[in-house]
C-alpha cells in the first residue's frame, strides 16, 4: 500500500509542469547605493596616511541584486550594497604598500509590493544584514625575499634571483544589522524597470572584532549604524 | 499501476511537444503566440531576441495594433495581479512604514542629550 502512494505521487509529478509555469518571476538588478558612514579610524588616522575621503571611496556603493516572487505581491531575494576604496603607496615601516577596502552589506530582502498604476509600483522592503569589512595590504616583507631565494638556489643556476616580493593579508570582520526601506519603481517596459529606495540601516559594528590570520585584532573605528539609505538601480525581469 | 504512470508519462510527454511549424506571417509565429498569451516574461530568455525579430517583422508586415496590444495586455496582466496587497502582504507594508517613519521622525525630533 505504501509503495502505491509513492508511485502515484510520482505518477502525478509530470502534471505538475502546469502548475509551475505560471509560478513567479525572477529578475536581477544593478545600480549604485549612496550613505554616509563616519570612518575615523581612516579618516582620522595620524599614524598611516590612507587616501583622501571622496565620494567614490566613501559614500558611493555598488549594488547588485537578485530576487524571486514568490507571490503576486511578494518578492525575496539577496542584495549587497559595497564600497571600494583603494590606496597606492601607502607609507608603512618596511614598504609602500597597496591598500584595498571593502565594506560590504549583504541584505536578504522580503519585499512587498503593489502596482500603483500598470507601470508605478511602491515596494516596502525588510530586510537582515550580514555586514562584511575587508581590509587587504600588499607588503613587501625582506625575510620573504630572502627564504624564497635560499629555496631556489637549492636547486642550482644563478644565486639569488628573486629581488622583490610581495605578500597580501586581509583583515576581515563581520557583522549583522538590519534595514528598512521603501521604494519607487518606474516600468520602462515589462521586463525592465528603474528603482529607486530610500530608508535606514542598523548595523552592529564592533572594532574589536576584526581578524587576521586567525588573530583577533582591533580594527578601525566606524560609525555604520544609523545611517539613512538610498538606492537608485535598473531591474532586468529574467523570467 | 506501473502502466498508468507509463501511460500517464507518455501522453505528459507527447502532449508537451510542440512542434515547431513555420508560420507563413511574423504574427503567426509560435512564440508571438506564446506572448500574447502567457507574457513576454514567460519566453525564455534564448528566445528574446527572436522575438524581439518577429515583433520588428510583425510590425513591418501591418501587425502594429497586434504587437501594440501584446504589450498592453502584458501591462494589464502585471497590473491586475499586483495593483492590490493581498493577505499578509499589507501587513508587512505597514511594518515596514512604521519603522521607516519611526527612524527618520525620531532623525527630526529627538534631541542629543550632549547639547542640554
Amino acid at each position: 500500500m505504501k509503495s502505491q502512494i509513492y508511485v502515484f505521487i510520482i505518477s502525478l509529478l509530470p502534471f505538475c509542469n502546469n502548475i509551475v509555469q505560471g509560478q513567479p518571476k525572477l529578475s536581477i538588478d544593478l545600480g549604485v547605493g549612496f550613505y554616509e558612514p563616519t570612518l575615523t579610524g581612516f579618516d582620522q588616522n595620524e599614524t598611516v596616511q590612507f587616501p583622501p575621503k571622496s565620494i567614490l571611496n566613501k559614500n558611493l556603493m555598488l549594488n547588485w541584486g537578485i530576487y524571486y516572487e514568490f507571490f503576486n505581491n511578494a518578492r525575496i531575494g539577496y542584495n549587497s550594497f559595497t564600497s571600494y576604496a583603494i590606496g597606492k603607496s601607502i607609507t608603512l615601516i618596511n614598504s609602500e604598500a597597496v591598500f584595498r577596502r571593502s565594506l560590504s552589506y549583504r541584505i536578504f530582502p522580503i519585499e512587498t509590493f503593489f502596482r500603483w498604476k500598470p507601470n508605478v509600483e511602491l515596494n516596502f522592503t525588510l530586510a537582515p544584514i550580514w555586514g562584511r569589512g575587508r581590509i587587504e595590504l600588499d607588503t613587501t616583507p625582506g625575510d620573504k625575499t630572502d627564504d624564497w631565494n635560499y629555496f631556489i638556489n637549492s636547486f642550482g643556476g644563478s644565486p639569488d634571483p628573486v629581488s622583490d616580493m610581495g605578500a597580501t593579508d586581509v583583515m576581515i570582520t563581520d557583522w549583522f544589522g538590519y534595514s528598512s526601506m521603501l521604494g519607487f519603481r518606474y516600468y520602462i517596459n515589462s521586463r525592465i524597470g528603474v528603482d529607486v529606495k530610500g530608508g535606514f540601516m542598523n548595523n552592529s559594528y564592533k572594532e574589536e572584532n576584526w581578524r587576521i590570520q586567525r588573530q583577533k585584532v582591533t580594527g578601525p573605528k566606524m560609525k555604520v549604524d544609523d545611517l539613512p539609505i538610498f538606492s537608485l538601480k535598473i531591474i532586468y525581469g529574467i523570467r | 499501476m506501473r502502466s498508468l504512470f507509463l501511460i500517464i508519462l507518455f501522453f505528459n510527454i507527447i502532449i508537451a511537444q510542440s512542434p515547431k511549424k513555420s508560420a507563413d506571417s511574423p504574427c503567426d509565429d509560435p512564440l508571438i503566440r506564446l506572448a500574447e498569451l502567457e507574457g513576454i516574461k514567460a519566453v525564455p530568455l534564448k528566445d528574446l531576441i527572436r522575438l524581439k525579430k518577429l515583433m520588428k517583422a510583425c510590425e513591418r508586415a501591418g501587425g502594429k495594433d497586434q504587437i501594440s496590444k501584446l504589450y498592453e495586455n502584458d501591462w494589464n496582466r502585471d497590473y491586475k495581479k499586483a495593483r492590490r496587497m493581498a493577505s499578509w502582504t499589507s501587513t508587512h507594508a505597514m511594518c515596514v512604514f512604521v519603522s521607516f517613519g519611526y527612524y527618520f521622525v525620531g532623525k527630526v525630533l529627538a534631541t542629543n542629550p550632549d547639547s542640554d
